[in-house]
């Protein structure tokens, strides 16, 4: 699909125009949303904010090209505005404090339920701060370059960088590179 | 690979084989149709002309008077005010009369009685006064450095003052950097002297009308550059107010300060009759020197305007050699400029020449040659002047070399000497 054109026709208010750019990457908006709501209802209705949000301020998208990365910050930025709304302040702030209860609201079938394996990213994933995570998070599980992560948190690439590198190296003298029970 | 980076690729993988829930596409449908484009979050091009036209109404209507002053500047409509000095201007009623009154330290009184202000300077008329009479000359006792105000700074830049014979009363004038036509208060920061001789600093506001500025009789740009041997002179512009005229420009000329000639030898001639200068001033700017040049007010009606470049410092290569065998009575020549060798003698000090020429040249790149050897000058010693009986200022000094050989010849590279250039430029007055 060429999405430049669908840009276009979105920001003269089409709105299945708008609807089909982000069907056609579905899967990572869903992504993203997931790991910033934790649970697929909550990710869900952060979609169906953002895509409002898109709808309504699409006209002051400059560059047709940057969609993505614009559309993604939005989505970020509803799942956070959706968090403090539930004052849910971090992921698994609750699943940390009683690491069950998560996983048994998450509705069945959720792949995203707490299996122990991923419980063990994430809860290593805990040790470090907000900012840290989502920048790990952001790079390591949806593939996304610096320049755009820096985009999207609001603050300078060399700010990403460093909040990667200090993540990483706070993990490996967490776990260390072999010794699991090294804690 | 580490530990840490393999458990976050493995839940990369885990979660690249999440997809999206089959409703998706009818969820984001339904909100997107519920959702109108906001039109509240985008101010209607109306209310933003209305609200911009505000804005400009409150800012314009405040400074009326500053643009209205600045309006007639610009186009140059400006209602010309006869009279051409302070004097003639305070008696038509140029000035403003303010009266603020404070007392110094030792029971002075200062009265600032008024000023007079346009787009080139402002004056400030004041007075001192004191029954058990005022010491010195008053400057120690009242030292203003400048006036500060909206968009204001201006500094002091000269005065004069005369006391009364019992010396109870001084009447001066100082003159100060023009103001600001937005200023609506200005604040002079005086200092004066305690018993103690420390500096205190005051300050004394009133309100100022730019209304009553004097305007401006021609403003223009110049934007005019003179070549001159060694570099460039660049006039900006001109502005002219009933009080004085003032010329601005920069300068970049690498000889500029080799004679104490400065820029005294530019002409402003209006109407065909040189208006005299007041005085000039320079100071060091990136790239060069900033300079300006005062004149007195132009004549009324103005028909011609020329600026001319009559002196200034110039450079002429000479490569001359002087056998001072035949050093006498008689000048060397370099290019028309006369130079006499008056002695020529070894000393313990080394050689020793002693020359004379008009003070209007500076010798450059200067040495003497002995079995054909060069040794160049080492310094100059003993300069003084000396006035001919026909009027003539002759500059006579003595040059060392480092040598013991008497020397043949004097080299001389050049000359850095006083220059007619004669180059006019035309300011056009409409």
């Amino acid at each position: 699909m060429n999405a430049v054109r669908y840009v276009k026709k979105a920001k003269k208010g089409n709105k299945e125009a708008l609807l089909q750019l982000i069907m056609a990457e579905k899967d990572d908006y869903y992504r993203l949303a997931l790991t910033y709501m934790g649970n697929s209802h909550d990710a869900m209705d952060a979609m169906e904010e953002m895509i409002v949000r898109l709808y309504e301020n699409i006209g002051q998208l400059k560059k047709a090209e940057s969609f993505y990365s614009w559309s993604r910050t939005i989505l970020v930025n509803s799942c956070k505005a959706l968090l403090r709304k539930r004052q849910q302040l971090v992921l698994l702030d609750d699943a940390g404090a009683d690491g069950r209860s998560a996983a048994e609201h998450a509705p069945p079938g959720d792949p995203y339920r707490y299996t122990d394996q991923q419980m063990d990213i994430r809860q290593m994933l805990l040790h470090l701060n907000e900012q840290q995570q989502e920048a790990i998070q952001l790079k390591y599980w949806h593939d996304l370059d610096y320049q755009t992560i820096a985009e999207m948190t609001n603050v300078p690439v060399g700010t990403v960088k460093s909040r990667i590198f200090q993540g990483l190296k706070k993990l490996r003298e967490l776990y260390g590179g072999e010794a699991d029970e090294s804690r | 690979m580490n530990h840490v980076e393999e458990q976050l690729l493995k839940e990369k993988k885990r979660i690249d084989s999440i997809t999206a829930p089959e409703e998706m596409e009818a969820r984001l449908r339904n909100a997107l149709n519920g959702a109108a484009r906001s039109r509240t979050r985008w101010m209607s091009p109306v209310w933003r002309i209305a609200a911009v036209a505000l804005f400009l109404l409150v800012i314009f209507g405040y400074h009326y008077n500053a643009f209205a002053y600045y309006g007639k500047k610009l186009l140059g409509f400006d209602e010309l005010i006869s009279g051409t000095r302070l004097q003639e201007l305070n008696e038509q009623g140029m000035g403003q009369p303010v009266g603020k009154q404070a007392t110094l330290t030792d029971g002075t009184e200062l009265t600032i009685d008024g000023i007079m202000a346009d787009a080139n300077q402002l004056v400030m008329y004041y007075t001192l006064r004191n029954p058990k009479g005022i010491k010195e000359d008053g400057s120690r006792l009242f030292w203003p450095s400048k006036f500060s105000g909206f968009l204001t700074s201006s500094n002091l830049e000269s005065s004069v003052s005369l006391p009364n014979e019992e010396h109870t009363e001084i009447k001066g004038t100082m003159f100060f950097e023009p103001v600001s036509p937005f200023a609506k208060k200005l604040t002079l920061h005086y200092y004066e002297t305690d018993a103690n001789n420390q500096l205190i600093e005051h300050s004394i506001s009133f309100p100022y009308d730019p209304n009553q500025a004097i305007l401006t009789q021609i403003k223009y740009p110049i934007h005019r550059k003179i070549k001159v041997d060694q570099g460039v002179l660049n006039f900006q512009s001109i502005t002219a107010t009933p009080s004085m005229t003032m010329i601005k420009g920069t300068l970049n000329v690498d000889n500029f300060d080799r004679l104490p000639l400065g820029l005294s030898g530019i002409e402003l001639i209006a109407n065909g009759e040189s208006v005299e200068m007041i005085g000039s001033g320079h100071s060091s700017a990136p790239g060069g020197r900033k300079f300006d040049l005062r004149y007195d007010a132009l004549p009324k009606p103005l028909e011609s305007l020329e600026l001319v470049i009559q002196e200034f410092i110039g450079y002429r290569q000479l490569d001359q050699r002087l056998p001072l065998a035949s050093a006498g009575e008689e000048p060397f020549f370099l290019a028309d400029k006369e130079l006499w060798v008056k002695k020529v003698a070894v000393t313990s000090q080394g050689v020793e020449i002693m020359i004379a020429t008009g003070d209007d040249i500076l010798l450059d790149g200067v040495s003497v040659e002995a079995l054909g050897e060069a040794t160049s000058l080492r310094t100059t010693v003993g300069q003084i002047e000396t006035e001919l009986d026909d009027g003539t200022v002759l500059k006579e000094r003595t040059l060392l070399f480092d040598t013991r050989v008497k020397p043949e010849y004097l080299y001389i590279k050049g000359m850095h000497y006083i220059k007619a250039y004669n180059e006019a430029i035309e300011i056009p007055v409409d």
